[in-house]
């Protein structure tokens, strides 16, 4: 009898059968923040020295609450933290660019340093699906979910260390190039245990 | 939640309302008719929600609209980044969502999200409303299928937010404002050039021509355009009292072959030609049957 009623009825079951498992992940797409798809990346400071307190540019300050995990994985070697998501460009490129120099190998979903940078830890975050990727709003400048964001971080005498930066490492806009941040890496690796064991 | 501080100028309540009221008060004379009253009040309270993400945060929602999910204000997700998410993360569930949140209103209402709702149709009933004789306008209407079609392969083969790279309502409402927002804070891709240029582009389009982005090149629209067919909401048309004086013609922005060609999946159901109507011949109808 009603045939309009009957396709509205079909088009609602298929909404709601879809809605079940997309709402989740349409959400955490929507607090994704892809700026590179905007054609833009923020701008960050160029490295100087490791931070231990927010800096100035961000929009909070004193110590980050870092996560338990990250500390734990902190104190035992020097920690990347690399925030990324499916469909990012900017971030496919960074990859790609990590991995032309020889910094990391694999997928940005289970990629991990070569052996060459074997003293350090890679940690890749989905930041759609891990269940990790609210540590992100604690290393952006805003405190936005902003792809892709690179952290480094360790641990000396009690005191956490830390630089980051959001946007494709490519050294423009203060951002270091993959070259640099291998240097941030050594870097980081003599401050905590008196520099790259041969 | 936003509690007021009674700091205006840290209230982003505030932002978001001072453009609402000045588009508003600018639209006001162009709006005549009972109809057009309550859709400019329907468009001002779209454009409101549209941009509320600072009251209830981003969520899972997907706009039956073009609005770019990028932008600092977006509530819900943008039906074309959807799609390109679901080619690109091979995402498949994502299609099944999409086809429901604008299959549901669209079946409903056929098209009238965008004379309705739509905060870029809001804007081209601002901008212009010229009209064209030229033949290439209803050639050139088939675009906007042709690039939603483009869109999933596109998406599939290079991996990347195809569209959205040089996406035009995506430069308007979340570059521009997110450059706004923090002037010295971001630098530049390689397609912000291309980006402004298609934006500049589209300027030129809605200022020549009366909803000249609808009727080319919108994706979002020619999701919905087929609905018109079938949707409940119909333009009806009574020949018996028609006076064939053609103002409903004139006063179409999407210049419909009017009266005749009432279920057409170009009418955006604005209902100026009901409004223009000097015999009632023309009427909206929910249809059932």
């Amino acid at each position: 009898m009603m045939k309009k009623a009957i396709y509205v009825g079909i088009i609602f079951i298929i909404l709601a059968s879809g809605a079940y498992v997309a709402y989740k992940q349409v959400e955490a797409l929507n607090m994704a923040r892809c700026l590179g798809c905007l054609a833009m990346e923020p701008k960050t400071k160029a490295f100087e020295d490791f931070w231990v307190e927010y800096p100035s540019f961000y929009t909070r300050s004193g110590i980050p609450e870092h996560p338990s995990w990250l500390v734990n994985e902190s104190r035992q070697h020097v920690t990347m933290l690399f925030f990324w998501f499916e469909g990012c460009s900017a971030c496919k490129s960074q990859w790609e660019r990590m991995k032309k120099y020889g910094l990391v190998e694999g997928g940005e979903a289970d990629g991990k340093f070569t052996e060459n940078f074997s003293y350090a830890k890679l940690i890749t975050i989905d930041i759609i699906n891990s269940p990790q990727r609210d540590a992100l709003k604690i290393y952006q400048t805003e405190g936005r979910m902003e792809a892709p964001t690179t952290v480094i971080i360790f641990e000396k005498n009690g005191t956490i260390y830390w630089y980051a930066f959001s946007g494709d490492a490519n050294g423009e806009g203060g951002r270091p190039d993959v070259e640099t941040l291998v240097k941030i890496l050594e870097r980081a690796e003599e401050e905590k245990n008196g520099g790259v064991q041969p | 939640m936003v509690v007021c501080n009674l700091n205006c100028a840290s209230c982003p309540l505030a932002y978001a309302c001072i453009p609402i009221t000045i588009a508003g008060v600018i639209a006001l004379r162009k709006y005549r008719g009972r109809l057009q009253k309550k859709r400019l009040a329907s468009q001002m309270t779209f454009l409101f929600i549209t941009n509320t993400a600072f009251l209830f945060g981003a969520t899972g929602l997907i706009y039956s609209y073009f609005y770019c999910w990028e932008s600092p204000f977006a509530l819900m997700a943008c039906p074309i980044g959807v799609l390109e998410h679901a080619f690109v993360d091979k995402a498949w569930y994502l299609l099944i969502y999409l086809a429901g949140s604008i299959g549901f209103t669209s079946i409903i209402f056929g098209r009238a999200a965008c004379g309705w709702a739509c905060p870029i149709g809001f804007l081209q009933d601002l901008t212009s409303k010229r009209k064209t004789k030229s033949e290439w306008d209803k050639k050139l209407r088939i675009l906007k299928y042709i690039i939603l079609a483009a869109i999933p392969p596109a998406s599939y083969v290079t991996g990347q937010l195809a569209y959205t790279l040089i996406c035009p309502i995506g430069g308007l409402t979340a570059t521009l404002p997110h450059l706004l927002m923090n002037p010295h804070g971001y630098t530049f891709t390689f397609f912000f050039f291309p980006k402004m240029m298609v934006l500049v582009g589209f300027f030129i389009l809605i200022v020549l021509l009366s909803r000249g982005w609808c009727r080319h090149l919108c994706p979002v629209g020619a999701m919905m355009a087929p609905f018109n067919k079938i949707s409940l909401l119909q333009l009806e048309y009574y020949e018996d009292k028609c006076l064939k004086c053609f103002k409903c013609a004139d006063v179409c922005p999407m210049q419909i072959n009017m009266p005749y060609d009432t279920k057409t999946a170009e009418c955006i159901r604005c209902g100026k030609c009901v409004d223009v109507c000097p015999t009632d011949a023309l009427a909206f109808k929910f249809q059932w049957q």
